[in-house]
């Protein structure tokens, strides 16, 4: 995150802040620390658990589910109803039920977001979608058909019928939570699969558009040794647009140093890139840019697989959550000086004479 | 703002719109944090507010900064990405005991104390347990009644600046409490809210949801006190818990075995006549070394829920009891609530959920209010009878989060959007907005 540190004092050349807050910002230069997170992201999995614990990529599966499913599993007291609505980031909402008579039989629907019109859907899920989730699933719960009104796809998820074995179930569990991922990244993962045996499918089109955010998409170019995914960055607030065009940039510097010569090359522009031509034009207009990634298969291996779908599809939420985890850095740094500001002022005080009080309460001041 | 172009912009604007989602309600209380999206009965999260912040990364906080730099070069040794190297809740108390980690309590006695740990506590509750983008959520966050409107605009300068929420709504936790209470059929919203949570206890009369500031009375006695009087008890008996367990076993302790007693002197008979049947055992393990100890779980049972009813058996400086506590705050109440208020005395809060607590504190109560009846008859000289008072002490299963249920039922009324503070008020008038926040007019 220390990336806009890099780029704001630089004398507002590349990301230019409002001016006050250029102020505020220190002159003595952490050196570029971002590294690590844009290595975290684009080499996946092996590699630092420490710092991966420490928050930098959005975790793959969602607590509240992960949660629900555990108690049911585990919990030894009465089994309770519960039922929550939820609602994640990207408009992806779930509903996950269980009932106090059955406790083992959990419900578990999921909505999309509301898909853009140039992406192509089967039966209102993405491409693929279904096969996935009953090639991951298929053993322990079954799909509703039709799903519960206002969702998109319904699972009934049978408790009872999960491996015996603890860390067999945990892994269950926290693929169940991350149901989002196996949807929404269905088409993706189809294409990455193909790009690991490096062939390209035979129906594959030349620009694939793939759902992102309600409403906004990203795009797929799947070659045979390669893959390219491009993201069009889109922000709502003008601040965000700045801090969010500097932390790109930086992204992108930051893959240069020596550290991280595997990962995928990524290209920041402000301009749709060339790869885009025959996009529909609402689908190109991005207030941030656009961000290029290139995967290679050695990305998509083995069990890099999946973390490289949950990573590339949930790109603007990365982004996004750095963006407001900067801000807060700096309103730490701000705070701090003006505490320290603060100290210089107390201190430039004229002292004040108090008034010398004996033991016993007397003060030395005669009475004229 | 430009997320649309074109034709489909209207109605992409009309999608986004953030009304259509369900709110987040947070309720940040000193002990523990509620957290869930409004509409669900229960809140997803509950967790201890702590968090465990990077030394190297803290440490810089408190240390001198030196001539003209502040801290830059400590930053950059602090490490990478120190900052982001911290955790909320269960998984800080975890690390309590890792070198590289220092616990911090972001809240203390209901007031926000360190706003930068505060900050990254916000941003892990949104960001990672309950993984929703703050762009597309109103935010019901709540204070307790005797926080200061600086720090209300604080709260509302970091939900819009940091997190750009689309609009905000900070309740008073007593308002909450009682909105807990309601249903369609009935809406009350006067009456007094006992909140006994982990770091102050407020009572705090409410009159058709209006708080009634000046007649707020606060306890300075709450769930860290009697955790800290357990431990006490068990040192003083000389039981085998290792030091650094004690606090953490004797808040357990508390939550799994007390109750409230009728009457002191016979629970102490009781349980002289009968250990067996009413001393407990405890058994754990030492977090450093790992040997397992037992020790026996005996007074503490009753007398730490006590301290509510009799204070000087824990503190010398404070001896009111609680119920005389809640019949003084009527008291001083406007005299055309008092009978009201007496009617509908709600429990909220953690330190409330012991057995019989509501019933004893209604007997305490009642009786007081029927001493002074008696009085006033006998000086009238017994040829006016007064009206009985009602005096009904109100608990429910979800005392626990009354509050955060409250916020629930609250937000997702549609009268909530219309109440809160939104973004482009703030960018319009600043944080002196969040000042003030109507109260909801379509709830009486």
């Amino acid at each position: 995150m220390r990336a806009l540190w890099h780029a704001c004092t630089k004398g507002g050349g590349k990301g230019a802040l409002p001016e006050e807050k250029n102020k505020l910002l220190p002159l003595q230069q952490p050196q570029l620390q971002h590294q690590l997170s844009q290595q975290q992201l684009l080499v996946a999995p092996t590699s630092l658990v420490k710092v991966e614990s420490a928050m930098i990529l959005l975790p793959g599966a969602s607590r509240v589910l992960q949660q629900v499913l555990l108690s049911r599993l585990r919990s030894t007291e009465k089994p309770l109803e519960v039922d929550f609505h939820l609602t994640e980031f990207d408009d992806v909402r779930y509903h996950i039920k269980a009932s106090a008579k059955e406790p083992k039989q959990v419900l578990l629907s999921i909505s999309l977001p509301q898909s853009p019109p140039e992406t192509v859907l089967s039966a209102g899920l993405p491409f693929g979608a279904i096969e996935a989730v009953k090639g991951a699933f298929g053993s322990v719960s079954q799909v509703v058909d039709p799903p519960e009104n206002d969702y998109h796809l319904t699972l009934n998820v049978d408790v009872g019928s999960f491996p015996t074995d603890e860390g067999l179930a945990d892994q269950l569990i926290t693929k169940l939570a991350s149901l989002r991922s196996v949807v929404l990244g269905a088409p993706l993962r189809e294409i990455l699969k193909h790009l690991a045996t490096k062939t390209v499918a035979p129906d594959a089109d030349r620009l694939v558009a793939l759902m992102h955010r309600p409403r906004e998409s990203y795009f797929v170019i799947p070659q045979a040794e390669k893959v390219t995914v491009v993201f069009p960055m889109r922000f709502k607030d003008s601040n965000d647009v700045i801090l969010g065009t500097s932390f790109l940039q930086e992204f992108m510097e930051a893959r240069r140093s020596p550290g991280l010569s595997t990962a995928p090359p990524c290209v920041w522009s402000p301009s749709p890139p060339l790869e885009l031509k025959g996009a529909p034009g609402q689908a190109l207009d991005a207030n941030a840019g656009f961000v290029s990634f290139v995967i290679f298969p050695r990305h998509v291996e083995g069990d890099k697989l999946d973390k490289s779908v949950w990573i590339l599809s949930t790109f603007y939420a990365y982004v996004s959550y750095h963006i407001k985890c900067s801000k807060a850095f700096m309103h730490t740094r701000m705070r701090r000086r003006v505490e320290t500001l603060i100290q210089v002022l107390n201190r430039a005080k004229p002292e004040v004479e108090k008034e010398k009080k004996s033991m016993s309460g007397r003060s030395f001041k005669r009475a004229v | 703002m430009d997320i649309g172009g074109g034709s489909g912009e209207s109605d992409r604007r009309l999608f986004m719109d953030p009304t259509s989602r369900p709110a987040v309600v947070i309720d940040n209380g000193t002990g523990y944090t509620k957290m869930g999206f409004a509409g669900n009965v229960e809140p997803c999260f509950i967790i201890p507010t702590v968090v465990a912040v990077n030394e190297s990364f803290l440490g810089q906080a408190s240390a001198p900064t030196g001539k003209g730099g502040w801290g830059g070069s400590a930053l950059h040794s602090a490490g990478v990405m120190a900052d982001l190297d911290f955790f909320i809740g269960d998984e800080a108390l975890a690390r309590k005991d890792a070198n590289a980690y220092t616990l911090s309590y972001p809240i203390r006695h209901g007031q926000v104390e360190n706003w930068d740990t505060m900050e990254r506590f916000w941003q892990q509750c949104i960001f990672n347990y309950l993984r929703c983008d703050p762009e597309d959520h109103y935010f019901l966050l709540t204070e307790s009644p005797l926080t200061a409107p600086e720090t209300r605009e604080y709260t509302g300068e970091i939900m819009f600046e940091t997190f750009n929420v689309p609009g905000l709504y900070i309740a008073v936790q007593a308002v909450l409490a009682l909105a807990a209470g309601y249903t369609t059929s009935k809406c009350e919203m006067t009456g007094v809210v006992v909140d006994a949570g982990d770091g102050m206890t407020h009572v705090v009369p409410v009159a058709d949801g209006y708080v009634i500031g000046s007649s707020i009375k606060s306890v300075p006695i709450a769930g860290r006190d009697l955790n800290i009087f357990i431990q006490q008890l068990m040192r003083e008996r000389g039981e085998p818990v290792p030091p650094e367990d004690s606090l953490d076993i004797s808040r357990k302790i508390k939550e799994m075995y007390c109750y409230t007693c009728a009457d002191i002197v016979k629970e102490f008979g009781k349980h002289d006549k009968e250990p067996s049947k009413y001393i407990k055992q405890w058994t754990g393990k030492n977090s450093k070394t790992g040997t397992p100890y037992k020790c026996d779980i005996g007074y503490e049972r009753f007398l730490a829920p006590e301290v509510f009813f009799s204070p000087e058996i824990y503190s010398s400086d404070f001896t009111v009891p609680l119920p005389e506590i809640v019949d003084k705050c009527i008291q001083t109440s406007p005299i055309d609530t008092r009978r009201a208020l007496y009617k509908n005395i709600v429990l909220s809060g953690g330190s409330t959920m012991f057995k019989d607590f509501q019933r004893r504190l209604q007997r305490d109560i009642k009786k007081i209010v029927d001493t002074r009846l008696t009085a006033s008859e006998f000086r009238n000289g017994g040829g006016h009878k007064a009206q009985a008072v009602d005096v009904n002490v109100v608990g429910h299963h979800m005392q626990r989060f009354a509050v955060w249920f409250g916020g629930s039922v609250l937000a997702s009324t549609p009268d909530f959007y219309k109440a809160c503070h939104t973004k482009a008020e703030y960018e319009e008038y600043g944080s002196s907005i969040c000042r003030t926040n109507p109260v909801f007019k379509g709830m009486y």
